[in-house]
């Protein structure tokens, strides 16, 4: 007889009591420390510091490095620039922002970097993403609806993803320069991953998932969270399907920078599905 | 991965690792309490502690099986640490009741893995102290008829008394714990 046997059996419904006190006491989803909320001006206003003073610590040569979609170190500065301008036109109500291109939008505030001095280009864009967080303050209204770029979203939800895209090319500029990669703080992360959680749907049906899913979505550490979402058609049996990964990873996956393959995640249920939620969320970015 | 999906508020993680090990997590603490409510409220401590605050297993000090289970142990060894101490507090009040219908907690704690500790640990008080635990609780006299059994004066009894429980408190902590 093995010590499992001679073991005696559990009492009826202790799982079920155990498991709802549980729950009572710290409800599901939730990070255990808990993340400092921020709002989402806060998270931009961090995101926009932390690329300043990377900007900061460059070297000169380093401004000229290949970087993103053709664009310098230089260049990608002047596209958040730009980024930050057709914001400007958004929250002053300028409907064209609403249609335009993110990055040929941009292109031309990238373009006229040329011949600047990196001091130029950076004191710009700071002065760019200031103006960006006085707009927002004067609107006072997180959740007033915004059009940019074919988004069309809550301000505040607007800046999460300006903070996350802050972020990425933060660390766009920082492999150019050869610096080690950076990590949210996890407020800021939280929002991103919350996020992040809130648009897979969205992003798996523009691509073509359309069976009744359910996705338990686990991103560990600092900043993650557990989300159950529904994604497809919605269906009397949906298919579950497990995907946990870190959440700095998740984020770069949304964000473009890593593939699937890439992450040490960690599936359960259909893997085909699975894959096909993770290409799904790697659509979200803006670039 | 468990701690990790654990502190990222993962309920499947928390289920997962109740089926895996509230079986060893419940038969521990019935085997030092001899109860089963009392075992089931362990394990239900245990699991509520663990999903509260998850940060407090730490991976890298061993596996979350023998993490749980030293929990339980120490919470176990609580109660009847308790219920020495209840017993005692009742004997100090001279309101000790061998008559009471069915077991009392003390009674159960008795039935249990813990009860050999205990009689061990009875075995090394000195024989005045030992006298006195046989008398008022194995034989269940008030501590006046203790006293008159074994030719004292009431006051020395409860003296000897309380020598003897924080005696056995003591020991058996450390049987109990030292045994997981």
């Amino acid at each position: 007889m093995t010590a499992a046997e001679r073991r005696p059996a559990l009492p009826d419904g202790l799982r079920d009591r155990v498991l709802a006190a549980s729950l009572l006491a710290r409800a599901a989803g939730r990070t255990e420390p808990a993340a400092a909320q921020i709002t989402p001006a806060e998270a931009f206003s961090r995101a926009a510091d932390a690329l300043y003073g990377m900007l900061g610590a460059l070297q000169e040569e380093d401004w000229g490095r290949p970087a993103l979609r053709g664009l310098d170190v230089q260049g990608l500065v002047g596209h958040l620039t730009g980024v930050e301008e057709d914001v400007h036109r958004c929250l002053a109500g300028d409907p064209q922002v609403a249609r335009a291109s993110h990055v040929e939008s941009t292109q031309a505030a990238a373009d006229r970097q040329a011949g600047r001095s990196p001091v130029q280009t950076r004191a710009e864009w700071r002065r760019a993403a200031d103006r960006t967080l006085d707009l927002v303050d004067a609107v006072g209204d997180a959740d007033a609806a915004v059009a940019v770029h074919d988004m069309r979203l809550s301000l505040g939800m607007l800046l999460v993803i300006r903070a996350f895209e802050l972020w990425i090319h933060e660390n766009d500029i920082r492999q150019a320069a050869g610096l080690p990669p950076s990590v949210p703080d996890p407020s800021t992360l939280s929002l991103m991953t919350q996020a992040a959680a809130q648009f897979l749907p969205h992003a798996a049906a523009r691509e073509g998932l359309r069976e009744p899913t359910s996705v338990h979505l686990v991103l560990t550490g600092p900043g993650g969270g557990t989300w159950d979402i529904p994604v497809g058609h919605s269906g009397p049996a949906p298919a579950s399907v497990g995907i946990v990964a870190d959440a700095v990873e998740f984020c770069r996956l949304v964000a473009n920078r890593a593939a699937p393959g890439g992450l040490d995640l960690h599936i359960t249920g259909d893997p085909d599905r699975a894959a096909m939620v993770l290409a799904a969320a790697s659509t979200l970015a803006l670039d | 991965m468990l701690a990790a999906r654990l502190a990222a508020g993962d309920d499947r993680a928390l289920a997962e690792v109740f089926d895996r090990l509230a079986p060893v997590v419940y038969s521990g603490a019935l085997r030092v309490l001899g109860h089963d409510a009392a075992a089931q409220d362990v394990v239900q401590d245990v699991f509520v502690e663990l999903w509260s605050h998850p940060g407090r297993y730490d991976p890298e000090a061993g596996s979350l099986r023998t993490y749980l289970t030293m929990q339980a142990r120490h919470r176990a060894v609580d109660l009847v640490r308790s219920e020495m101490r209840r017993a005692a507090r009742q004997e100090r009040n001279g309101r000790l009741d061998p008559g009471q219908p069915g077991p009392s907690a003390y009674e159960q704690v008795m039935a249990s893995e813990a009860a050999a500790a205990v009689r061990a640990a009875v075995e090394k008080l000195p024989e005045s102290q030992r006298r006195m635990i046989e008398l008022a609780y194995f034989k269940g006299l008030t501590c006046r008829e203790a006293a008159k059994a074994a030719g004292i004066p009431e006051g020395t009894a409860k003296s000897r008394l309380r020598l003897a429980l924080a005696k056995l408190e003591t020991v058996l902590d450390r049987q109990l714990l030292g045994s997981s």
